[in-house]
């Protein structure tokens, strides 16, 4: 294990790289910190906060504000409240954070969720307050999905997760081997982190370029238990690490990453996906679970652990029985390779092929951003609360792109890219 | 205390802040302030309060070690900043009649070292953002205010013990303090009322023109308001909701007239403000205003509070309580006003309670001046008490009646 001192000399480099390269924090801007999917960071995250503000006021920020929130909170609620009472939001987190996004500041999601925290409880209850979240939060999520400013999510190792990952070891040797894991994979532990990320998204870039010059029109995979293919939206963009947000800052959205992204059409996806991870969602681990597509929707839902969330999930709005992401990643990548499973989006969407049930990203279709609801799910992009992703990638997966006349290339031969560039 | 102990008296002071601090009502939200270190404690108090019916239980965590970052990181001039939301949060839970739980456990010496001039400014802005609120909402529904044994408070106010061990030490004198660990808190919390009730009906019922105070350091005369109104434990708020805003509480008080009191006093206990400790100091007062502040420690950040505006040097309110009072009787000094201030008579310097003058709550300010009301951004309580203290109440013919001698109550009920 490293001494203090060197643990804290990462988290130090981490929270640079954070400022730097994810929110690429501008001198007069002001920053919230805060926790995408609980309102409030969980406390483990608090060493991390710190250096992320001290970082930050070092690059001029106006003004740090972070919101904290405890998840045992969440399940007292689900446990004692009034049943009519789980709909109940504090506007004024809404408010507050739009008073920041439209003042055009930054926002930095930090993840250290437990990914257990409502095993055992009443999924009718747990569904519920979920939908009350998402539909309370979608001024924000909207905000956040067209870039409307620059913004980040990393993650912070936590006593529940890290016992989740690592169940044999006791809490500290668990923490520290996931914060290993959390440094090693945002190149933290590199001499100059600042420098490795530029190169690593300079090299995903070109991947990019190359899908985007193409214009497929559709993909094809293929690998057990997965026959299926996905239609692209005309004016689909491929996207990779960086992005410009409207306040003109370019930024990179998740640390780690290591996947080129578009928006599928939602009207075209036909044939069955099977996963190759389990899903956490809401608290709950989905397992072994396939889906079938007719004209983009999903029509059948099959799992072996946890199929009623899963429907659930499914059933939450029309966006949800359809897709709104398609990404690439090696099998090979940095984070597929560690050969374990994180319980979290962030890590283990970039350690596997995946696509995302519910809502596309405005800025993965050229001027997205500027269509109404109608116009953008007329050009083929999808609407929803939600935004799940679930893996599909493995070392059997070949893909290939479909050219508007028919004609197929290969893009991915057993997990690994296929292309040249 | 084992842990199992502990857990059991933490549940039951959740039950009597839920039940007789707050006393919250079925259908009401609940927001609680407090630090991260508060958690075990707002764990317990969310789990009573949605048992008793609570919509909805809301957490506005402080990091404080994140305050004292900013302090130390972020450039000078953007300390005035104050994010819209700290307006919003107030006001849509004031707007509703909703209930409010603060928690007081901040580290005593958490701004040590850092500039009173940053540390007044920030204040100043803060409390310039929220005045409208505080003004319009003021006793609008039931509130709160109470602590926990946080690590840094604890090793400060026994600094010979490990953390841990400074932290039990400190949760048994709350636990005590606030009748936790009697059979039954509730019976014990009534008959508490009922006591300081009679001294606050007598005080109401005397119309004293001033209180005189002496005591080694202190010769002071506090001139009272006609209109004066001794509060106490229990107080009505404006929802309707009876409620005792403050665990602990042992005192009666009303406030002062904000251009009569004149004299020198000296404190007994040093002051923590804003994370500044202010020790061994004394005030001169003429025609209401502090006109000289001496002070052994802290004397600059304690003029800073003076000057923060036009009224914050004069007092606000004026607190009686006995020597002998539980906290005072257990001769710790607590480094916090929630428990220091039910040690001892103590005096406020700044604003003044509506609820301290008859009729003050629905008069402007202009007509709450006028009947001796202080209106100040600042409200910094501070303790005067000591076993050497005599108070004389008078009356409007010069009569003197003794209130308190030698720290103790004076009048027989």
């Amino acid at each position: 294990m490293p001494t203090k001192e060197e643990h804290q000399e990462l988290l130090h480099k981490y929270a640079e790289a954070i400022v730097r390269v994810g929110l690429n924090l501008r001198a007069g801007q002001r920053l919230v910190i805060y926790n995408a999917i609980n309102r409030g960071i969980p406390p483990a995250g608090r060493p991390l906060v710190h250096e992320v503000t001290k970082a930050a006021y070092a690059a001029g920020a106006r003004y740090v504000e972070a919101i904290w929130g405890d998840e045992e909170m969440n399940r007292i609620r689900l446990q004692h409240a009034p049943v009519d009472s789980l709909d109940e939001y504090p506007k004024f987190h809404i408010s507050g954070l739009m008073d920041m996004i439209e003042n055009g500041d930054a926002l930095l999601s930090i993840s250290a969720n437990d990914p257990d925290i409502y095993n055992g409880l009443d999924s009718e209850r747990v569904v519920a307050l979920q939908k009350a979240n998402l539909e309370n939060y979608k001024p924000i999520s909207q905000n956040v999905s067209r870039n409307a400013i620059n913004w980040c999510v990393v993650a912070a190792a936590s006593p529940a997760w890290a016992a989740k990952m690592f169940p044999d070891l006791d809490q500290a040797q668990a923490e520290e081997k996931l914060w290993q894991a959390i440094f090693e994979t945002t190149r933290a532990v590199h001499p100059d982190p600042v420098a490795a990320w530029n190169e690593h998204i300079k090299n995903l870039r070109k991947r990019a370029d190359y899908l985007h010059a193409k214009k497929y029109s559709a993909l094809h995979y293929k690998a057990p238990g997965t026959d299926f293919t996905l239609g692209l939206p005309r004016g689909h963009k491929w996207m990779s690490a960086q992005a410009l947000a409207e306040n003109g800052v370019v930024f990179t959205a998740n640390m780690p990453t290591e996947e080129v992204f578009t928006l599928p059409d939602r009207h075209r996806a036909e044939g069955t996906v099977t996963a190759t991870f389990p899903l956490s969602y809401g608290g709950s681990l989905i397992e072994e679970f396939s889906l079938t597509f007719e004209n983009g929707r999903i029509v059948k839902v099959q799992a072996n652990k946890n199929e009623a969330i899963l429907q659930k999930l499914v059933d939450t709005d029309e966006g949800s029985t359809r897709l709104g992401e398609v990404a690439l990643v090696p099998a090979s990548s940095p984070i597929s390779k560690r050969g374990h499973l994180f319980y979290n989006t962030l890590f283990d969407e970039n350690a596997s092929c995946h696509l995302a049930i519910g809502r596309a990203y405005r800025f993965s279709l050229t001027g997205g951003e500027e269509l109404t609801e109608e116009e953008f799910i007329a050009a083929g992009g999808n609407v929803s609360l939600n935004h799940v992703d679930f893996m599909i990638g493995s070392p059997q997966m070949d893909i290939d792109g479909i050219l508007d006349d028919g004609r197929r290339e290969p893009v991915m031969r057993q997990g690994e890219w296929a292309i040249a560039v | 205390m084992t842990e199992q102990e502990f857990d059991q008296l933490l549940g039951k002071y959740a039950d009597v802040v839920v039940h007789i601090g707050l006393n919250l009502r079925k259908g009401q939200r609940l927001l609680i302030r407090g630090i991260l270190e508060d958690a075990p404690l707002i764990r317990k108090v969310t789990e009573s309060a949605y048992k008793a019916g609570a919509l909805l239980v809301d957490v506005a965590y402080t990091d404080e070690r994140l305050t004292r970052i900013r302090f130390e990181h972020a450039s000078p001039e953007t300390l005035t900043e104050v994010p819209n939301w700290i307006l919003t949060r107030f006001e849509e839970y004031y707007e509703r009649m909703d209930a409010e739980l603060a928690i007081a456990s901040t580290d005593p010496e958490l701004l040590s070292g850092i500039s009173p001039d940053l540390i007044t400014a920030n204040r100043k802005a803060l409390m310039q953002k929220l005045e409208p609120i505080r003004s319009k909402y003021e006793n609008s529904s039931n509130w709160c205010v109470i602590a926990t044994a946080s690590p840094a408070w604890a090793s400060k106010v026994f600094p010979d013990l490990s953390t841990e061990e400074a932290q039990e030490k400190l949760w048994e004198e709350i636990f005590a303090t606030c009748r936790i660990n009697t059979p039954d808190p509730v019976a014990a919390w009534t008959e508490h009322t009922q006591h300081l009730k009679k001294y606050r009906s007598y005080l109401n019922e005397q119309r004293f023109t001033a209180l005189h105070y002496l005591a080694p350091g202190t010769d002071l005369t506090i001139g009272l308001p006609e209109k004066q109104l001794w509060q106490g434990a229990e107080a009505e708020f404006k929802n309707g909701i009876i409620g005792i805003p403050n665990l602990p509480t042992e005192e009666v008080f009303t406030t002062p007239h904000k251009d009569r009191v004149n004299g020198t006093v000296r404190a007994t206990m040093p002051l923590n403000y804003s994370g500044v400790l202010i020790e061994d100091f004394s005030l001169t007062f003429e025609n209401g205003r502090a006109v000289k502040i001496i002070a052994e420690k802290g004397e600059e950040a304690l003029r800073k509070m003076i000057e923060m505006d036009e009224n914050a040097g004069r007092l606000g309110e004026v607190a009686l309580v006995p020597n002998s009072s539980p906290i005072g009787q257990r001769g710790i000094l607590f480094y916090n006003s929630l428990f220091d201030e039910n040690a001892a008579c103590h005096i406020a310097l700044g604003n003044s309670y509506r609820e301290t003058i008859i009729g003050g709550e629905e008069m402007t300010d202009e007509e709450f001046a006028a009947n001796g009301g202080n209106k100040s951004l600042v409200h910094t309580d501070f303790m005067i008490g000591s076993g050497s203290l005599d108070i004389d109440g008078i009356r409007s013919d010069g009569t003197r009646e003794p209130v308190m001698r030698a720290g103790e109550w004076a009048i027989q009920l």
